[in-house]
């Protein structure tokens, strides 16, 4: 039905033969396979390109060097962390595959666990973030944790509260912060239930329970925001209050651009998204930014 | 300058890296003697200038008479029992051995005041956990026996010589040393016998990375414990790993597939014929378990060791 087209075909070509090169005699202790990234990423960029219509707002933001990106996190599905890598990839210049970090849950998975793994992502551990800041890598974090997906609908775009850990490794190796709002992936499944005691009895952190069973298209727009250094003063091991300070501002600035994103987003099932569209902005205003 | 003579007790001559430690240092120093012993039969323990091997059983009235008959400037305790069998007879008799005989041995080793104490410990105390960060430090939480309970007598005496280390620092230089899986061809563990076996279950769903140290680098470790390792507690490793299919293909032993939800019941079953391997041994075929060199290299240098993981594996096949 969907077919790569031939300029993406050409795209994936160029920039995996650069990769092949940056990371020639590359291995890691979890097994990163480019040669497994480049065919994924053949096979599934119809589904990117054509079926969610993926539009990357931001791409000049981002410079040659190693960046925590921290995103919202959202769907039933977390697919955001696919589609934000495969923008890293794609249509991000330098072309990088951000590294994304994982549940525990997800390590423990047969197959999905190894094919993760080898596509990239690694268990959500402040080692592991240090191990590839330390080579160079870009990571990719979801400060909301397992939190942030698996919401109801009048909780879609709505921010948890961003966890600490992936601020202080930014202190600790001086990494700045990408912030990166992913709109459009809440509405790929929209009517959910969650089997919340059936998730606990079977060890899940989530559940949910949908009318599809496959994606609906939701158009997705990812907002790539200008980076935000870590201040020279504080330190891996400074004081809580002065940490939440600078994480409530990236919290912020994800929030405005959810704003921006919700307000410039294209036409789908109007009816439902609309509504909720309105909600969450009208949320974001009364309650005001943090 | 050569070192003045030592007397050395080694507990667990019978085994493949004892004999190997018990040579090079020999070899080094051919005036130094050796006292190597084992509950185990030692009739196959080689004949050296300078070793003795005695078979005896690991109790208080044999070691006190040891400790007084002999002085020794060195005590390597290598003599922990393998995990190959989890009956409950073999727990218990691997509680004795490795808890209360080790807390014999460090007690008497106070009292006669040894100089030296190295002690072997295993990776395997801090288990094979999906949350595993890579290359876990020396004072990463010890969390094998969470699943597997069979594996506490390992855990109580890795804790108990740690502790009693640290108790006596002002007099006893202790080593506590805990090696990855260490493999070749005087080696009889487990994981030696699962890779150059002909053939070898290679998970279908997990792939997870290993480390592997040829048994002539640990002996020399072991060798170098004894005279440029200050007290402490460190991991043995190299810098490289590998990943458990790639092992299979450098050794060249037949992986056969399978999924590793099934391995639990398989091996279950096989433990009727007595040709299973540990249960602890299957969740390190489903998960990463690296350590981290970094404290030993402060000791010995980046180039510690002489063979690299491959060429380690490679050696195996000459078994």
């Amino acid at each position: 039905m969907f077919k790569i087209t031939p300029e993406d075909d050409q795209k994936i070509t160029e920039i995996f033969s650069d990769l092949k090169k940056q990371y020639q005699g590359y291995q890691d202790p979890w097994g990163f396979n480019l040669e497994l990234c480049e065919k994924t990423l053949r096979t599934i960029m119809p589904f990117y390109r054509s079926y969610l219509k993926v539009r990357v707002f931001g791409a000049e933001n981002v410079k040659d060097y190693p960046y925590i990106v921290a995103s919202n996190h959202t769907g039933q599905i977390p697919l955001d962390a696919m589609l934000i890598t495969m923008a890293f990839v794609m249509d991000v210049h330098p072309p990088r595959v951000l590294r994304a970090m994982v549940e525990r849950f997800m390590a423990q998975l047969p197959f999905l666990g190894d094919f993760s793994a080898q596509t990239g992502a690694i268990l959500g551990d402040r080692a592991n973030c240090q191990y590839l800041l330390d080579r160079g890598e870009s990571i990719l974090v979801f400060p909301e944790g397992v939190r942030g997906i698996s919401k109801n609908t009048p909780d879609f775009y709505k921010l948890r509260t961003f966890s600490q850990g992936f601020y202080r490794i930014a202190l600790q190796k001086k990494t700045p912060i990408l912030p990166v709002c992913v709109i459009g992936a809440e509405e790929m499944f929209p009517f959910v239930f969650h089997a919340k005691k059936l998730a606990s009895f079977l060890k899940l952190p989530a559940l949910p329970i949908s009318a599809n069973l496959f994606p609906l298209p939701s158009p997705i727009d990812i907002y790539i925001g200008k980076e935000i250094s870590v201040p020279d003063h504080l330190q891996a091991e400074s004081e809580d209050k002065e940490v939440k300070e600078n994480i409530f501002h990236i919290e912020n600035t994800i929030k405005r651009m959810l704003v921006h994103g919700l307000k410039n987003r294209r036409p789908f099932m109007d009816p439902i998204r609309k509504p909720i569209s309105k909600y969450v902005i009208r949320e974001f205003k009364t309650k005001g930014f943090k | 300058m050569t070192e003045a003579k030592k007397k050395i007790l080694i507990i667990g001559i019978a085994g493949g890296l004892a004999q190997m430690t018990a040579r090079l240092i020999l070899s080094e120093n051919p005036e130094w003697e050796i006292l190597g012993i084992d509950s185990r039969d030692v009739s196959r323990v080689p004949k050296l200038p300078g070793l003795m091997a005695l078979e005896l059983k690991y109790s208080r009235g044999n070691f006190e008479n040891l400790f007084r008959t002999h002085t020794f400037d060195v005590v390597y305790h290598l003599g922990r029992l393998s995990h190959a069998s989890n009956t409950h007879n073999e727990l218990a008799k691997r509680i004795d051995l490795s808890v209360m005989g080790t807390s014999r041995i460090l007690d008497l080793c106070e009292r006669s005041e040894v100089k030296k104490v190295i002690i072997l410990s295993t990776f395997h105390v801090y288990g094979a956990l999906p949350d595993n960060p890579i290359f876990l430090p020396e004072d990463a939480p010890l969390r094998a026996s969470i699943k597997h309970p069979e594996l506490r007598d390992v855990i109580e005496m890795d804790q108990m010589c740690t502790t009693w280390m640290w108790k006596n620092q002002n007099s006893i230089s202790t080593v506590v040393l805990r090696p990855c899986n260490i493999i070749g061809t005087q080696i009889q563990n487990s994981m030696t016998r699962f890779l150059a076996g002909p053939i070898a279950l290679s998970p279908i769903d997990y792939n997870p990375f290993f480390q592997f140290i040829h048994e002539f680098d640990m002996a020399n470790i072991l060798y170098k414990a004894m005279i440029s390792i200050p007290i402490g507690t460190y991991n043995v490793a190299g810098d490289d790993f590998i990943s458990f299919r790639q092992a299979l293909d450098v050794v060249g032993t037949k992986g056969i597939p399978f999924p590793m939800f099934m391995a639990g019941g398989l091996n279950s079953a096989l433990k009727k014929f007595k040709i299973n391997v540990p249960d602890y041994l299957l969740d390190y075929l489903k998960f990463s378990c690296l350590i981290s060199n970094h404290e030993l290299k402060k000791h010995l240098g980046e180039n510690h060791l002489r063979f690299s993981i491959k060429e380690a594996l490679e050696l195996i096949k000459l078994r």
